[in-house]
């Protein structure tokens, strides 16, 4: 997965200004996100037209802070590039892109990025790192994730996460060690905050929705009451067992390392001992005791394995059982319901 | 030599130590009889090589002597210095011999001569300012050194001056010269004379030490000479009795280069020949073998016209025999180098020479043969007594059989000339049953259990086909007359049959009964006597303790299991093939492991001589397996084996693999990016496995049975047709066993009928089968007699049930590892991480309790 969309300083200036007014910056800075239904309809569009299967799309979030909310206004999609073309500037074509809205009178500052996920695996060390950059850089950032596969069973599903704020202090430490992540008393739940969302559209396309609803049959709706279930769960399983070997490795590792740690601890205290053993020997003896060596170089401890990978095993873990869970929950619903229509017709 | 015999066959060492112990015999005996000075002629003649070691010395010394001399007059003083103390590392050797025989003349003369010659130098100052550093170096040593060690000779080299001095003439210019001197004096004065007498003295320890057998001869006519040698002083007689000898003289001279060119001249002219002379005769041209310098060749060729000359003059077999033994000795001996083959020419020799031999033995009862006789009891001339000869043919024809397979290996597999050279396997064969014979009559049991093996080895490889033919009952009337006759010989499986137990019986040695047992196994297995071989296999235990054998049995073993294999799979046991096969394919170094060539990338990690003992092990081409034909038959039976297992456990986290190769080829052929029709034999076994998988049985039988096929492998098989029926037959077993496996899900009962007829087999046929896997709860369904068809249960976990539970299986290895974390921590150490995992493991649980409620609802 490649990085989302680069933060760009310029904007961030220029939202200083516009955003002073709002809330103060100390407090969770966005409550609520409203977003417009054009963006929604463009990073929907943007998958169906450039993402496959397990590809994702990325795009950057235009908008505006207004007190404890933020409004995104409008979206542009961020090209799908190869390895060949290295010469691709990422950082230009976002200025670019900017510009030349801008000069259409389109909102132009940067709150944020989107991605698509395919059946909810996005929670990754590259959209950590990419989104810790961009809060780092605008406070207020969020990254949108689509679920194209859910959207297409029927619920939309479009989703706001934020960094929470413990978090963002580990990564600006960059210390993933046991001990930095235990100090920080932060667990995977704890790790992402998902923001509601509104989805906000002008009266006139209101209109025309209820308008267009009227008109629309029985069928189109469907989908929704699809009850074929083994297909999605047997992929979700799938990825979430491989989540689960990647964690049991991780789990190996962790525990290599605590034994290679407390076998070092005896080593140490061994020694220690015998140096004083011999120490009260001499003293006895009256020579002069052995002077203190540096026990940490003697007893180099083991390179501890960084956990923030685990971590976010275990946010995905969480991610993809919170899915099942919904799915199936949902699933048995629709099945009960026809289930007592069959009764009922026969 | 001495690497060639430790490593070679035991045959030749006896052959070469019987020549080599004459030597230290020799010193025993010499010194017991009092020949120091007065040497007559009958001492002399029976006893001729018992002065061999004297003889050796003095050649020694004279030889440094002569190059001493020949830096003396290029006035190489550093040469000189060098040889100098050769020559005095070679006395003192000599020493013992030296006490009874007293200092040589020649040496002394050497000794006062260099001196001589030293203060000469010494004193030409302006020569020796001409000289380089080196030599002026040399020369000051030399000069300290002769000085020193000429005081132990002092009276010695006194006398010698006198003599010297006696005579006016300058002498120094004779002296360089006085080897060829000797014989052109005898119109010279008595000056010369004095010359001739120092050179007489040397000249007969000279022809002592040569190993001319002419000079020897000639020396008999020479009485009067001889006595002049022993009074050195009646110097002015002799002169003239030189004279008469001069032709002899001249002979004798020469003795030190080889004997070529006095080939002609055998014996002299009018030497009655008799055994006796001749027996001393190959005792001279025996004493040469293995020396340096010795012209092999030539050697042979005396040897052969010794043994015309011996037959000429009716001498006896005795000796013909000896005689044969050493040529085919010397035959063998021709190539120094180990891994050298014989030439071609030499090869021919040495099967005329073993026929030949064989047909006196076979002609004259009475001779006896046997590396135990000692030299000294044989009896070669004497022919009212049975002969004894010392020799052993077996080892001479274990010996011949090794040469064929050396030649064998290092001809071209693909040229005429191998083909040409296989045409001697016949003659090879022959040689053996002949000896086979000669020893099943003579030979102790032993020997007979060696000549056996030679005979086993060379009869287990070959496919009989008259026997396959005649048990086909097919040679009747369609044969010709020839065919008939060949055909009445005895089965290669009876011979092998009675061989190999004679051997079982008999045999005390274990290699020679384990390559019998190796080969009997083989050879059933070649004639698809499949349970004969498997039992004896198995009997035998050579799976258990094979490891301890040397390599050339290892090789022969794997064949063996090969074979096994093969045989297995023809004979449709499928499980047998492929366990066979399993060890030998899996290592994918079957050509190395079988010995039928070595692998490239193994190059680096072993060195020049690893490799040339390597090469040595190969087997002939012409007992190949064939590499293709074995691996065919691997992944055939890997195949027909591995596709239902893994249409079975289709779902099985933990699945083992049946065979790791075959699933290799699989994946090679899954990573093709274009997939076009299969053209070599791995990928038509990867189409068919592809085909079989759906249970198309049709394409997979057209895949591994057609025209390419059949051409590459199956045609190999001497029952063609049977194979190919048990083959289709076998394929579509399985393709019904994979089909009910992979689509039994999707039936809710199927006819048994419908089944035989997609399968086209027999309605009993496939219900065995599906009642074969009912009751091996492969299958989970019932037959309904009445309607002929299978009722699915139903009961196997769908694909969504078969994953939940590998993942609550996986979830378990997750569980005990974090608990080994915790035990680790004991509580310590109890953060984000734990808690995390429980919650996971909470909401997973909660979703499979979900997961079966909701197939409850079905």
């Amino acid at each position: 997965m490649c990085f989302g969309p680069f933060p760009l300083h310029q904007t961030m200036a220029s939202r200083k200004e516009s955003a002073a007014s709002g809330s103060s910056p100390l407090e969770t800075p966005v409550k609520q996100i409203q977003i417009d239904g054009l963006v929604v309809l463009k990073i929907i569009k943007h998958y169906q037209e450039e993402g496959q299967g397990s590809e994702v799309v990325q795009g950057v979030l235009l908008g505006l802070v207004v007190e404890d909310s933020l409004e995104i206004t409008n979206c542009f999609p961020f090209p799908q590039h190869t390895e060949d073309d290295v010469d691709f500037d990422e950082v230009q074509y976002q200025m670019e892109m900017m510009r030349s809205l801008r000069h259409v009178n389109i909102d132009h500052l940067h709150v944020g990025w989107y991605q698509s996920t395919h059946y909810g695996s996005f929670v990754s060390r590259a959209l950590l790192d990419s989104q810790f950059s961009y809060q780092h850089a605008i406070e207020e950032s969020v990254v949108l994730i689509y679920d194209p596969i859910k959207t297409a069973q029927g619920s939309l599903c479009l989703k706001a996460y934020r960094l929470t704020p413990k978090l963002m202090e580990i990564c600006k430490e960059k210390d993933f060690s046991p001990e930095g992540l235990k100090k920080a008393c932060i667990g995977f739940e704890i790790m992402f905050e998902e923001v509601p969302i509104v989805i906000k559209n002008s009266h006139l396309i209101n209109v025309l929705l209820l308008d267009l609803q009227e008109k629309s049959t029985v069928a189109d709706k469907h989908e929704l009451l699809n009850l074929s279930s083994s297909n999605h769960l047997e992929k979700s399983l799938q990825l979430l067992m491989d989540r689960v070997d990647d964690m049991n490795q991780d789990i190996g590792k962790y525990n290599t390392y605590c034994r290679n740690l407390s076998k070092q601890q005896q080593q140490k205290q061994q020694y220690l001992q015998r140096r004083q053993q011999e120490n009260t020997q001499r003293q006895s003896r009256g020579e002069p005791p052995l002077p203190e060596e540096d026990i940490s170089k003697m007893f180099k401890p083991p390179q501890a394995p960084p956990r923030m990978d685990t971590l976010l095993i275990a946010g995905q873990v969480n991610n993809y059982c919170q899915n099942i869970k919904e799915f199936t929950s949902q699933n048995l619903g629709k099945l009960f319901m026809a289930e007592a229509l069959q009764g009922h017709s026969s | 030599m001495s690497r060639f015999f430790a490593t070679g066959s035991d045959s030749e060492s006896e052959e070469s130590s019987s020549a080599d112990e004459i030597t230290p015999k020799a010193t025993g005996t010499t010194f017991n009889k009092p020949t120091s000075g007065l040497r007559n002629k009958e001492a002399f003649t029976p006893n001729l090589i018992l002065c061999c070691p004297l003889r050796f010395r003095f050649e020694e010394l004279t030889n440094i002597i002569k190059t001493i001399r020949n830096a003396m007059k290029i006035r190489d003083m550093s040469k000189c210095l060098e040889e100098f103390e050769q020559l005095y590392r070679a006395f003192l050797k000599s020493k013992t011999i030296v006490d009874k025989e007293g200092v040589p003349q020649f040496y002394i003369r050497l000794l006062a001569d260099l001196e001589d010659y030293l203060n000469q130098l010494w004193e030409d100052k302006e020569g020796k300012k001409k000289m380089n550093k080196n030599n002026a170096k040399a020369l000051s040593t030399l000069r300290q050194k002769i000085r020193k060690y000429n005081k132990d000779f002092e009276t010695e080299i006194a006398s010698y001056k006198e003599v010297l001095n006696s005579s006016t003439n300058v002498i120094s210019l004779c002296r360089c010269q006085d080897e060829e001197s000797e014989s052109d004096d005898d119109e010279d004065s008595e000056d010369w004379g004095s010359d001739s007498v120092d050179s007489g003295g040397e000249s007969e320890d000279n022809e002592g030490a040569a190993a001319s057998l002419a000079v020897v001869f000639l020396k008999k006519y020479k009485d009067g000479r001889r006595k002049r040698h022993k009074k050195i002083e009646q110097v002015e007689e002799e002169v003239d009795e030189d004279g008469e000898a001069e032709e002899g003289g001249w002979e004798k001279v020469k003795g030190g280069v080889p004997l070529v060119k006095e080939k002609p001249k055998m014996f002299a002219k009018g030497t009655e020949i008799n055994s006796a002379v001749v027996i001393k005769k190959l005792t001279e041209i025996l004493q040469a073998r293995g020396k340096k310098g010795t012209d092999r060749a030539a050697q042979i060729e005396l040897l052969h016209a010794l043994s015309g000359i011996s037959n000429e003059n009716n001498l006896g077999q005795g000796i013909l025999v000896k005689i044969k033994f050493n040529i085919i000795a010397s035959l063998y001996d021709y190539n120094t180098n180990l891994a050298a083959f014989m030439k071609p020419e030499m090869w021919k020799k040495c099967l005329e020479c073993i026929d030949e031999l064989l047909d006196i033995l076979f002609e004259n009862n009475n001779i006896f043969i046997g590396e135990n006789i000692a030299e000294d009891s044989e009896n070669l001339a004497i022919s009212d007594q049975p002969f004894r000869v010392r020799g052993c043919i077996l080892t001479l024809v274990e010996r011949m059989d090794e040469e064929f397979t050396k030649i064998m290996q290092n001809t071209d597999p693909h040229s005429q000339e191998y083909v040409d050279n296989l045409k001697d396997e016949g003659r090879v064969c022959g040689i053996i049953d002949r000896l086979l014979q000669y020893l099943e009559s003579k030979g102790s049991t032993e020997e007979v259990c060696r000549i056996y093996l030679r005979r086993i080895m060379h009869t287990y490889y070959k496919f009989d086909y008259k026997a396959h033919r005649r048990s086909l009952g097919l040679q009747g009337e369609t044969k010709s007359e020839q065919d008939q006759e060949e055909s009445e010989g005895e089965d290669s499986a009876i011979i092998m049959d009675r061989l190999c137990k004679f051997i079982y019986a008999k045999d005390r040695t274990d290699r020679i009964r384990t390559c019998a047992i190796l080969c009997h196994i083989y050879h059933h297995a070649l004639h698809s006597r499949w349970y004969q071989a498997r039992d004896l296999m198995l009997m035998s235990h050579l799976q258990d303790n094979i490891q301890h054998a040397d390599p050339p049995v290892q090789i022969l073993y794997n064949r063996t299991m090969v074979q096994l294999g093969i045989c297995a799979f023809r004979q449709g046991m499928i499980k047998d093939a492929h366990n066979a096969l399993l060890d030998i394919q899996s290592s994918g170094r079957a050509k190395e492991l079988l010995g039928q060539g070595l692998l490239m990338r193994n190059m680096q990690e072993r060195n020049a001589e690893q490799e040339k003992i390597e090469k040595r092990r190969q087997v002939p081409f012409h007992m190949h397996i064939n590499l293709e034909l074995l691996e065919c038959v691997y992944l055939v039976s890997a195949m027909l084996l591995e596709i239902p297992y893994m249409a079975a456990h289709e779902f099985d986290a933990r699945r083992r693999m049946i065979s790791k190769q075959f699933h290799h080829q699989l994946r090679v052929g899954e990573r093709q990016p274009l997939l076009g029709p299969p053209e070599s034999m791995r990928e038509h076994v990867v189409a068919a496995s592809k085909a079989m998988k759906m249970g198309d049985w049709r394409t997979c039988h057209s895949f591994i049975i057609n025209e390419k096929m059949n051409s590459k492998v199956w045609d190999l098989f001497p029952e063609t047709q049977c194979v190919r029926e048990m083959l289709v037959r076998k394929i579509q077993e399985e393709s019904l066993r994979t089909y009910l496996f992979t689509y039994s899900s999707v039936y809710d009962s199927i006819s048994m009928e419908t089944l035989s007829e997609m399968f086209e087999l027999e309605l009993p046929t496939v219900h065995s089968i599906i009642s074969k896997m009912i009751i091996n709860e492969e299958l989970m369904a019932s037959l309904d007699q009445p309607t002929q068809t299978v009722v699915m249960h139903r009961t196997e976990p769908t694909s969504l049930q078969n994953m939940a539970l590998q993942l609550a299986e996986k979830l378990g290895g997750l569980v005990e590892n974090n608990e080994r974390v915790f035990d680790l921590k004991q509580g310590v150490y109890g953060g984000y991480f734990n808690r995390g995992q429980y919650l996971a493991k909470i909401q997973l649980f909660e979703y499979l309790e979900s997961e079966g409620a909701k197939k409850s609802q079905y």
